[in-house]
């Protein structure tokens, strides 16, 4: 999985099948960016427990340009450099508040099993 | 995910993926910028920012290559690859590649063409709707099958079935036209109203009969075909409105039918009602020559069909009793009646062009294991740098079904070839030939024997590379894959079946051949040198009475007579080769009469006088037909030799005694027997010798008949001089037919002639291409020897010495061969029996000859690689290498 930090290896999450397309929808939905910006956004947002190989987020975000779920478009960033910016489409939207509620039902109904005894 | 194929899909098509590759490139490279100067504005100097950042990126190229694949299709491209490699290699070696092509065109091609000619006449759907469930009906009266069904059984038949969809009555008859230009004998197919829609008939012009049409008093009317209106009419559309006079009857044109190919009644040129005439008769026990085409329910069996038809027969046996209630029904899927007897010759030969086939894979796996055995180095590089052994294993089968794919290409247009050279050759009474073509089914079969052929012999290097291990192969003169025990094993198995298969095909064909010699040497039972058949049919409506018939026929053999170089003129009914004109009961009266279902049958035919001298065939006992034996003197008959005898224990015992004809239970006089006649064949050179009873042409006179002349010298050098004669007694008579009876009696062997020479050429292909088996497989064996030949030769070994150790090798491998293909023969002569003439399909002999011939072969074949380990240069061969 993530090739540099200082996780040990045992302690890594594994993405899921499809996860992490959701995870760069939802990256997104806060607004256009760039490849590197969303892997920082992951990285942060998940409070350093999702690291994300560059080996998986490049061919996720051609699936999902495949699909039309995202649009690409070359932009300068504030800092002056010329980067490929990711947006999020309307069908990309729509997309990403499906997946969301599938989420929230599978991590309830997981929490409700696997929770201790009451 | 569609939209994502489909991106890709359009992607490759519209050629965009260099544009992507280097948008990633560049986004990559923003990647790696964009956390270097992040890394500088917390406080890195330059180059450590970068470093950090193109460690913390990863593996750069690995990221493009998988980034690079969600744009491919893996899978598919690999593929291609593998062709692309496999095209390259294959044409580095042209001369191997032809060699494997070619021999893969010959094995497909032969098969290619025989199934063409098998799918035509026995798989494809007869062109009749539903035409699997069609049944040809008829009667079955003790021994005697498949007689007619008279009208009365039909019709109960047709009301009272509870598994039949509809049926239809047919029959055919000859009826002289006159009206239209001059008058012309005509053949008319009588059919019932149901009869076309049954057949599916479909009309060009007009209509078809209804009931109404069918019945007794209903106006004549007449369907014509297609060929026919063309031909009288020339296609004139107002040929509607006219009136065709037959027999001196008119009958209405109501409608053309549509030009298709006519199987059951073949030479009809137009159709009438059958019920008009055949309604009249109230004798249930009435037969004509009516037979019943029935389609079945489907789920229905032939055999409840059959029982049910037989039930109704019972019923009426009780009912309406007489000399049918012994009658029961007979049927027979229309198909098996169109094409029963050739079903078993076309499968032997499916089965010997699948033997070439075998051969020819055979072949072609030997070359690819000497092929594959000079790339193990190759493929061993290719495995230790990393391509998996399945991706070595998928490339070299994809070579090999490349070429098998280019190998069917050339089958196919050999096929083509081939098939212009059997449609000529072929007998024209092979049913349904016309209808042999290469289409689609047979273009599929072509594909899957390519298929099936490259995976054969493209698997043997497969199965032999397996066992090659990586470092052994890729050490210096080391031997590889198809070296080592497994290759020679195998190369040493293929040679013994392609011996074995050889000898079978070898075996077969002798037989064929030696039946084929034997049939056309045979002795049709008269002597057929010399001569000339006229054959005749006078118009009823020219010759109305028996009298102007005997007195056309008198003059006609007067006046032929005199013709020079013509020595005997007889007339005949039912000449020899002419085959089944009409038979019917008889029974012996100095014995008691048979029991119904016992009463023997005979064919029977009428005679000149002086028709035996004529003809050459020996007078056994008694006496010719004489002028004495005319209309109004007693009945006579002369039999063959088969009928006297199997009543009585010499032909003379057999003069004299009275025979009923028409047996106990149907009509016919009783006749004296005045002569007895040797045996003669009906039905052609390699026919059986059947019953036969003679008449006198003068007691049973018929319009039709044939002119049979003895000649001097060239009998085809007469014909005009007879046809000068018929036109100078009657200008307006059409002749049938007049030509040298050999030719006739020489196309009765068309059929064995045809498949004698289709197996024969399998059998000279199998034994060239197997001798290049085995001239490859010992050639190789040799030059792999080189080493052990030359070590041996030095330490003292003589020529003798290696030639025998040499030819003792292939001598065992064709010993296994023969030995297995004379269990392969001996097991195949069964299937064999019904094709041979004159010899027994288990005839040692042959076998015997078969074996000296596939030695003598091998023998050759091995000679020269042999003769070349002979000459192996000893001193260049033990140095180092």
């Amino acid at each position: 999985m993530s090739t540099v930090d200082d996780l040990p290896e045992a302690e890594r999450l594994e993405f899921l099948q499809g996860t992490l397309e959701v995870l760069i929808l939802k990256c997104l939905q806060m607004g256009a960016n760039h490849a590197y910006g969303i892997s920082q956004l992951l990285e942060q947002q998940s409070g350093n427990e999702f690291t994300v190989d560059n080996g998986s987020l490049y061919p996720a975000l051609q699936r999902l340009l495949q699909r039309s779920w995202i649009a690409a478009e070359w932009k300068t960033s504030p800092n002056g450099r010329r980067a490929r910016y990711y947006k999020l489409t309307p069908a990309g939207k729509k997309q990403l508040a499906v997946a969301t509620s599938k989420w929230q039902r599978f991590a309830l109904a997981m929490g409700r099993i696997l929770a201790p005894e009451a | 995910m569609w939209s994502e194929l489909f991106s890709r899909l359009t992607a490759v098509l519209r050629r965009r993926r260099p544009a992507i590759h280097q948008e990633l490139d560049e986004e990559i490279q923003a990647h790696i910028d964009l956390r270097a100067d992040d890394n500088i504005a917390s406080g890195m100097s330059p180059d450590e920012a970068r470093l950090e950042a193109r460690r913390h990126f990863g593996n750069r190229l690995l990221v493009r290559e998988q980034t690079r694949e969600s744009w491919s299709f893996p899978s598919f491209e690999s593929v291609l690859q593998d062709l692309r490699y496999g095209l390259r290699s294959i044409f580095r070696k042209p001369a191997f590649a032809l060699a494997v092509i070619l021999t893969i065109a010959l094995g497909i091609g032969a098969n290619t063409a025989i199934f063409s000619v098998v799918y035509a006449v026995l798989l494809r759907p007869l062109p009749y709707p539903a035409g699997e469930r069609l049944l040809v009906l008829g009667e079955s009266a003790g021994k005697a099958e498949g007689i007619s069904v008279t009208w009365i059984n039909f019709q109960h038949w047709r009301t009272e079935n509870h598994t039949f969809e509809d049926m239809a009555g047919y029959t055919r008859a000859d009826l002289t036209m006159t009206g239209q230009g001059e008058a012309q004998i005509t053949h008319a197919a009588q059919v019932t109203a149901a009869f076309f829609p049954l057949t599916g008939a479909r009309t060009q012009l007009g209509r078809v009969f209804t009931e109404d049409d069918d019945r007794v008093g209903a106006a004549g009317t007449v369907v014509l075909t297609h060929e026919f209106w063309n031909r009288v009419f020339h296609a004139d559309p107002r040929a509607l409105e006219a009136t065709l006079m037959l027999n001196g009857q008119p009958y209405q044109v109501i409608g053309v039918l549509a030009p298709a190919h006519r199987v059951l009644v073949s030479k009809a040129d137009y159709y009438l009602a059958l019920g008009r005439t055949a309604a009249k008769t109230r004798d249930r026990g009435a037969h004509g020559s009516m037979r019943v085409l029935a389609r079945m329910k489907p789920g229905i069996t032939r055999a409840a069909a059959q029982a049910n038809l037989d039930e109704i027969l019972k019923r009426l046996a009780l009912s309406d009793p007489g000399t049918e209630a012994s009658h029961r029904a007979s049927s027979e899927f229309l198909t098996e009646s169109i094409t029963g007897d050739v079903q078993r010759t076309l499968v032997i030969l499916m089965g010997a062009a699948g033997l070439l086939l075998l051969i020819a894979c055979a072949n072609v796996a030997s070359l690819l294991l000497v092929r594959s055995a000079s790339r193990a180095r190759e493929m061993a590089i290719r495995v230790a740098i990393g391509a998996g052994r399945l991706r070595v294993t998928r490339q070299i089968l994809t070579e090999n079904l490349t070429l098998s794919a280019l190998g069917g290409v050339a089958g196919i247009a050999l096929a083509v070839l081939c098939l212009q050279v059997l449609r000529s050759l072929a007998p024209s009474n092979l049913p349904r030939l016309a209808e042999v073509e290469l289409d689609l089914p047979v273009l599929g079969f072509a594909a899957a024997a390519t298929l099936l052929t490259g995976l054969l012999a493209g698997l043997a290097p497969v199965l032999a590379a397996s066992k090659v291990d990586v470092s052994t192969a890729l050490k210096d003169g080391a031997a590889g894959s198809g070296q080592g025990i497994g290759g020679q094993r195998m190369r040493s198995a293929i040679v013994v079946c392609e011996v074995a298969i050889t000898l079978v095909l070898a075996f077969a064909s002798g037989l064929l051949l030696r039946s084929l010699i034997t049939a056309q040497s045979a002795d049709p039972g008269f002597d057929s040198r010399g001569l000339l058949a006229l054959e005749l049919q006078l118009p009823s409506s020219a010759y109305p009475s028996i009298d102007h018939t005997r007195q056309f026929y008198a003059r006609l053999e007067e006046d032929v007579r005199r013709i020079p170089g013509v020595t005997a003129a007889a007339l005949v009914v039912c000449p020899p080769g002419a085959g089944d004109c009409g038979d019917w009961w008889y029974s012996p009266l100095d014995r008691p009469a048979p029991a119904r279902n016992d009463v023997p049958l005979t064919l029977f035919t009428s005679v000149d006088p002086g028709y035996f001298q004529t003809m050459g065939i020996r007078l056994l006992a008694g006496r010719e037909f004489t002028g004495q034996d005319r209309k109004g003197s007693s009945g006579v008959t002369i039999l063959s030799d088969n009928v006297a005898r199997r009543w009585w224990p010499t032909a003379q015992a057999a003069l004299g005694q009275r025979i009923k004809f028409g047996g106990p239970y149907q009509e016919g006089g009783v006749l004296e027997v005045v002569g007895v006649v040797a045996d003669v064949s009906q039905n052609g050179l390699d026919g059986d010798r059947d019953p036969q009873m003679y008449f006198p042409f003068a007691q049973e006179t018929s319009r039709a008949a044939v002119v049979m002349m003895r000649t001097r010298g060239d009998a085809a050098a007469l014909v005009p001089a007879v046809r000068q004669v018929v036109a100078a007694i009657d200008r307006n008579l059409p002749i049938q037919s007049l030509a040298p009876i050999e030719k006739q009696l020489g196309a009765t062997l068309a059929r064995r002639k045809f498949s004698t020479l289709l197996l024969s050429t399998f059998a000279l292909l199998a034994i060239f291409l197997a001798a290049l088996g085995i001239y490859g497989v010992l050639n190789y064996w040799v030059s792999l020897r080189h080493r052990e030949l030359a070590v041996r030769m030095a330490l003292g070994a003589s020529r003798m010495r290696v030639t025998r150790w040499a030819g003792s090798y292939v001598l065992r491998l064709a010993a296994a061969g023969v030995l297995l293909g004379a269990l392969g023969s001996w097991g195949a002569s069964s299937w064999l029996a019904h094709m041979v003439y004159g010899v027994s399909s288990r005839s040692l002999v042959m076998l015997l000859a078969a074996v000296v011939v596939v030695i003598l072969v091998s023998a050759l074949a091995a000679s020269l690689p042999v003769w070349r380990a002979t000459r192996v240069d000893i001193t260049s061969n033990l140095r180092e290498a």
